[in-house]
């Protein structure tokens, strides 16, 4: 077991070695974060700071070549710095010289780097106060205000419809995403597939395929599904549904894998199956999470049904889209306020569900 | 013999080198305890006879048959056979009390039966039985984590009673309770051996109720039986030598 080569060294020897060969790795990538500030530093000072709002330029000059003497500079002058040991970074990875350089460097460095990358941050969403408090926009606003709270009944029995529409398609989406979930669940589950090869192949390519239909927004979903099966309730239904399927097969894996062991090794001792440890160990286990998941997914749902309505052609959102349009703000109060009545509603009571079954 | 160990190795993924050649044998109606420090293979040793883990190498012999190789029904089948105890109880929390002593018998039971909860009258009556013996029969429909650490302990005992067991193991089973506690379980064990003819074999830390309990004695350290015979002739200096030299014997009452 032991190798022999490694008996005649004395472990001292072989731990202070370790030591050296981790400080060389952590030295490196203190090289190369100090490039990364340095390079940051640079170009948001060059363009946000000084292009932007010293010199009010409209279009910012931009070329490929600029953009690498910009890095080619950084890169002289982060390497020399960080053979000082006293930067940031070589403080971060714990390789920097403990003396009072290296501390002034990192508390000054430090408090630029959050106050250059906070005032880009102002100078790029263009925050302005003049705007926020300007006479016409504050009546205009008011004009608005005005109109949201005195709401126009007249399209109520419309409206109460399209609601209606919104909360069964986040419903069924719910719905149908449970048994699909469960099956997919149990085959992203690290700890059951981990063993073999095969299953662990399995395991790792449907977490990929997960994660890829989870980044793409239930918006861009019922854009696409709107092409595919046309516009309408269908489109926005398949939408939520397949990002449910997505995110709660993460959450519902996740809960498979944390369960514990003891149970299953229990049953297993019996002289149990596979199917009967699964039911009597493990699914007890994962119910409660399961349901608690699933519950709070319909709450959410509700929320993003009304989003995807934007897109067209379901439910309370399309509706709120159009009156919108028309600049009918009384209507358009109406059409919010029954929103924000069924989100609360909907929160209120899924959150009482977990809380009972728990 | 109801068992015998042969040159039993197990070797973990990490090379961790847990059992190096074990041999003993366990004849029926005895109570065997297995001592040792943490980490020495007990656990191990006790999970290579049932088959929970793998072992590496060597040979385990229940019932006069060669059982380190079965696979599929047959190895199911051995370990109907052989009852578990653990430290940690191992209920299902959620499931009640009659549940989970009903649970022992699923390696006699059909797959769809068992899923769907189809119980025959037999099997109800010998769960109340079962638990009679450990002495809770009245908590029989109040959930198992509502009960305390003994009594989760006992329904596990019942658990395991509904294999009828050739054989029980016990992991550790009052580690992780009082000292009063302890004692009153570990009598359920003494109960199942004497009066059921139960083998026996049981991981233990205190001394006093090894000499209490056990008929016979291994002593494990780091992989290997340092020693084997009688409880009483435990002395001063064997203690030092399975336990260390700094090791010191506290009396539990």
């Amino acid at each position: 077991m032991i190798n022999n080569a490694e008996l005649n060294e004395s472990p001292i020897d072989i731990i202070k070695q370790n030591k050296r060969i981790e400080e060389k790795v952590n030295f490196i990538k203190a090289i190369f974060l100090d490039i990364f500030f340095v390079f940051y530093s640079i170009l948001v000072v060059q363009r946000a700071i000084y292009y932007k709002f010293i010199l009010n330029l409209r279009d910012i000059p931009f070329s490929w070549g600029s953009i690498l003497l910009v890095f080619v500079i950084s890169v002289v002058i982060s390497v020399s710095w960080t053979f000082t040991r006293t930067t940031i970074s070589c403080k971060l990875f714990g390789v920097a010289k403990d003396n009072k350089a290296t501390k002034w460097t990192v508390e000054i460095f430090g408090w630029f780097l959050f106050n250059i990358t906070f005032i880009a941050g102002w100078i790029i969403t263009k925050l302005s106060l003049v705007d926020l408090f300007s006479a016409e926009g504050i009546q205009g606003a008011e004009r608005l205000f005005g109109a949201l709270f005195t709401p126009e009944f007249g399209i109520f029995d419309d409206a109460l419809f399209a609601m209606i529409e919104t909360i069964y398609i986040a419903l069924l989406a719910t719905l149908i995403s449970i048994p699909i979930t469960l099956f997919i669940s149990f085959f992203t589950a690290r700890n059951l597939m981990k063993g073999n090869k095969i299953t662990f192949a399995i395991y790792y390519i449907l977490r990929l395929i997960l994660n890829f239909v989870r980044s793409i927004e239930p918006l861009i979903w019922a854009i696409i599904f709107s092409v595919w099966v046309g516009i309408g309730p269908f489109a926005g239904m398949i939408a939520l549904l397949v990002h449910t399927i997505a995110s709660n097969a993460k959450l519902y894996s996740e809960a498979i894998e944390g369960i514990e062991q003891g149970p299953v090794e229990a049953i297993t001792a019996t002289g149990a199956n596979k199917v009967q440890v699964v039911w009597y160990a493990v699914v007890p286990q994962i119910v409660l999470p399961f349901l608690s998941f699933t519950i709070y997914r319909w709450d959410i749902n509700v929320r993003m049904a009304t989003i995807i309505g934007l897109v067209g052609g379901v439910g309370i959102g399309t509706m709120l889209m159009q009156y919108q349009g028309l600049a009918r703000w009384h209507e358009v109060g109406l059409i919010v306020l029954m929103i924000a009545l069924v989100v609360w509603i909907m929160d209120y009571i899924s959150a009482k569900i977990r809380e009972a079954i728990y | 013999m109801i068992l015998k160990v042969e040159n039993l190795h197990k070797i973990y993924k990490n090379g961790m080198h847990a059992l190096k050649g074990i041999n003993f044998e366990v004849k029926k109606g005895e109570f065997l305890v297995v001592i040792g420090l943490s980490g020495s293979g007990k656990s191990t040793l006790l999970r290579c006879i049932n088959r929970l883990i793998e072992p590496t190498a060597g040979s385990v012999e229940f019932l006069g048959k060669d059982i380190t190789h079965v696979t599929g029904d047959e190895l199911r089948k051995v370990k109907a056979q052989i009852g578990m105890v653990f430290q940690h109880f191992n209920l299902i929390h959620r499931h009640s009390v009659l549940k989970n002593v009903i649970s022992g018998k699923l390696g006699q039971l059909k797959t769809l039966n068992s899923i769907f909860g189809k119980f025959s009258d037999e099997i109800y009556e010998e769960a109340f039985r079962s638990l009679e013996i450990v002495g809770i029969k009245e908590k029989a429909k109040e959930r198992a984590d509502s009960l305390s650490g003994g009594q989760q302990q006992r329904v596990a005992i019942a658990r395991s009673l509904m294999q009828s067991p050739k054989l029980l193991l016990a992991d550790e089973p009052v580690a992780s309770l009082d000292p009063a506690t302890s004692n009153s379980v570990m009598q359920f064990f003494e109960k199942v051996n004497k009066e059921f003819g139960t083998t026996v074999i049981c991981n233990l830390h205190f001394l006093s109720l090894v000499r209490r309990y056990a008929t016979r004695v291994i002593a494990l350290k780091s992989g290997e039986i340092i020693y084997e015979g009688n409880p009483t002739d435990i002395d001063e200096k064997w203690f030092k030598t399975i336990y260390g030299d700094e090791a010191e014997e506290v009396e539990i009452r």
